[in-house]
């Protein structure tokens, strides 16, 4: 106890003579940042970004012979790639209005291409803390899975290899009502939307010419989030979903979706090409845990179940069908079979999952070794009904203010007629660079 | 007939300080709940009104003098509804944190929906985490286990009310006339120290209470890494609760 008292005196003794050498800050300096930052009513900034991307192409593969079956690209194929992203946002009184826009130049395998996106552009009136109404276009961001969202019936779907990545929102008109209460239910938030399809607006969102009605309530009660929703309407079947998330202890979390689709129409191939469409309700959930241990690594585990995808012996099938039918093209010529397998890679097929029970799993480590703002991080999304996997090591670091770097080595590991086995890359290998701005 | 016994009690534990005799780990260990408690409530009350508004700089310093320096705009009502902005750098720009009691979402504009963090992460790196930027008052989180009253400040001696608080024990210095806080440990359960905060430059805000400007934050855990957060333009500020919301997170820029 004596020996104690006498470190901690010591310490105390110590302490002072530490202080001395730490960092000074200029108080009045901080002062006229904050005066000029607080008084602004605008922003305008955004990011440059370059990307060049060496992708090792599986010339074999089902997506590479089927896509490229005219002209077989080679097997190490290096892209660059250019971005701007411009955001810029204005507000007086109880008006503001919101812009993002993306511009992206790269050479793909036919070429260059430039593609320029309004990401987002809404305008947005608060009378009070209790309304808000929106219009123009906008992301959602329904539902609570990281690396899928089954119960976002508006969103565009999320890249699962890269989640946090911005989306290009859907041009709609909402109303939010939000209500805090004390006691259990301490938030309630009803959000209700008109979603327009038609020839030039949400074009890709169902059958053309109607204006359609989702919907969400949002409570949390009792220190859980939960969710409803709900999308109707004449463009695209009826859809119902429910989310939940939750602190199970302060470095654990767990959320779950679940989403049903009222007669979701699926067109399959057998192995020999002939269609045939199926409509029945399809039923889609996720569960997930994030979870934060005393190393200060990150887990998230999420289990998916695609309600929409297909079965292992549709996509063994579908697989079977594409190579049979490029070996008749090499043979004799004949692309029917291609052509009509590209449209089905155009559809169900080839998106990003489409199987049905996936598992993603992600450690990410903060600051190792002490040094910070670095972050290695390992990500598996692995097919669980064939075993095919994408693993993604990856590293980012931030060695100055407002400058990212990312390192990124997504290999796709599978045997023949699986999933990842016949996905068009073996591996690709990403280097990031990504510099932000304010005006 | 008890609290004059306390207080008899709390004169003679302050003699015995005074006179150099009571070694910090030696001292009697004497429990002085509602005067403790009530000390503790004006330490609160002290650092951060009950509601208010806030900017803040926080500043991440490298063990070379490198720096990283963050802005964010804070409102605070009550006693467990906090949400923060951040305002710079253009990297950070637009992500704002929301605290309804234990409950910690963290929105970031590209990810879009907030997702749910808890208090031991941070959103900035470096020593400060979660609990730390959105920290609610602490006789909200804490009970007063032991105060150790000295010739000049008070040594409380404070324990987690629940497993959810980023803390387990905290032990502060305060002083006896302003009840500022000089120094403040935080420890983990396993009685691990996980950072010393560091209370300076006291001035006066809006309502004229000495509030200290600036905390300075270093850790065992990150050697030679030090954290500094400055306040500035502290006001008191009162908003609706529907701000503290999910559907707010996103738009906390419009009511700044």
């Amino acid at each position: 106890m004596v020996g104690q008292a006498i470190l901690f005196a010591l310490i105390l003794l110590a302490a002072p003579l530490a202080a001395q050498e730490k960092a000074q800050v200029d108080l009045a300096e901080i002062e006229k940042e904050i005066a000029a930052l607080a008084e602004k009513p605008y922003h305008v900034g955004g990011f440059f970004e370059f990307q060049p991307t060496l992708f090792g192409i599986d010339r074999d593969s089902t997506f590479a012979r089927v896509r490229f079956y005219r002209d077989p690209p080679p097997h190490l194929f290096d892209q660059y790639a250019l971005r701007l992203r411009l955001e810029g946002s204005y507000k007086k009184d109880i008006f503001s209005v919101f812009l993002k826009s993306d511009t992206a130049v790269r050479n793909e395998l036919p070429g260059w291409k430039e593609e320029t996106k309004l990401f987002e552009a809404y305008a947005s009136v608060k009378p009070n803390t209790s309304w808000i109404f929106e219009a123009g276009k906008k992301v959602m961001k329904w539902g609570k899975g990281y690396a899928w969202n089954p119960a976002a019936f508006i969103d565009r779907p999320k890249n699962p290899e890269d989640p946090e990545e911005a989306l290009e929102g859907a041009t709609l008109a909402t109303a939010d009502y939000i209500r805090s209460f004390a006691g259990p239910v301490k938030t309630l938030t009803l959000t209700t939307a008109l979603v327009p399809v038609y020839e030039h607006v949400n074009a890709k969102s169902g059958e053309l010419g109607h204006v359609n009605f989702a919907a969400k309530l949002y409570l949390l009660a009792y220190d859980t989030d939960i969710d409803w929703m709900i999308f109707t309407g004449s463009s695209r079947t009826t859809r119902y979903g429910f989310d939940f998330s939750r602190n199970l202890a302060t470095n654990l979390e767990a959320h779950g979706e679940f989403a049903v689709i009222n007669n979701f129409a699926l067109t399959t191939a057998n192995e020999r090409g002939q269609l045939s469409s199926r409509q029945s309700d399809a039923v889609s959930y996720l569960l997930g845990v994030r979870y934060l241990s005393e190393q200060e690594t990150t887990y998230i585990v999420e289990y998916y179940r695609n309600g929409t995808g297909l079965s292992r012996a549709q996509m063994t099938d579908f697989f079977s069908y594409a190579q049979r039918s490029y070996r008749l093209f090499q043979e004799t010529g004949d692309e029917s079979g291609l052509v009509r397998a590209q449209r089905l890679l155009d559809g169900a097929y080839g998106r990003p999952n489409p199987g049905r029970h996936y598992l993603y799993f992600r450690a990410s480590q903060k600051e190792p070794f002490d040094i910070l703002y670095l972050t290695p991080a390992l990500t598996t999304i692995l097919n669980v009904r064939d075993g095919s996997a994408v693993v993604i090591p990856e590293l980012s670091y931030s060695p100055m203010t407002n400058l990212e770097l990312r390192l990124r080595a997504p290999t796709f590991v599978g045997k023949q007629r699986t999933d990842y086995g016949e996905k068009q890359n073996d591996f690709r290998i990403e280097f990031r660079i990504r510099f932000h701005f304010s005006l | 007939m008890s609290d004059a016994i306390a207080r008899m009690g709390l004169a003679l534990v302050g003699l015995l300080g005074a006179l150099g005799v009571g070694a910090v780990f030696s001292a009697p260990r004497i429990t002085y709940g509602q005067d403790a408690d009530q000390i503790l409530r004006k330490v609160d009350a002290v650092l951060q009104p009950e509601s208010f508004e806030s900017y803040r700089k926080l500043i991440n310093v490298e063990p070379s003098g490198a720096k990283r320096e963050f802005l964010l705009f804070t409102l605070k009502k009550g006693h467990d509804k906090i949400i923060s902005l951040f305002m710079s750098p253009a990297s950070e720009k637009g992500r704002a944190t929301l605290r309804l009691g234990d409950n910690m979402w963290l929105y970031i504009p590209n990810v879009g929906k907030p997702v749910r963090i808890t208090s031991l992460q941070s959103v900035i790196g470096g020593v400060f985490n979660n609990a730390d930027i959105m920290r609610l008052d602490y006789h909200v989180e804490y009970d007063v286990r032991k105060m150790e009253p000295k010739l000049k400040e008070y040594i409380l001696d404070l324990k987690a009310k629940n497993a959810t608080v980023a803390y387990d024990q905290v032990k502060m210095w305060v002083d006896k006339k302003s009840f500022v806080p000089s120094k403040i440990e935080c420890y983990a359960a396993t009685g691990l120290l996980i950072k010393t905060l560091y209370f300076k430059e006291n001035k006066p805000f809006d309502d004229a209470t000495l509030r200290p400007s600036v905390i300075e934050t270093d850790s065992p855990l990150y050697k030679g890494y030090q954290s500094i957060m400055v306040y500035s333009r502290v006001k008191k500020r009162v908003v609706p609760d529907e701000v503290f919301t999910l559907e707010f997170l996103g738009k906390v820029e419009t009511i700044r």
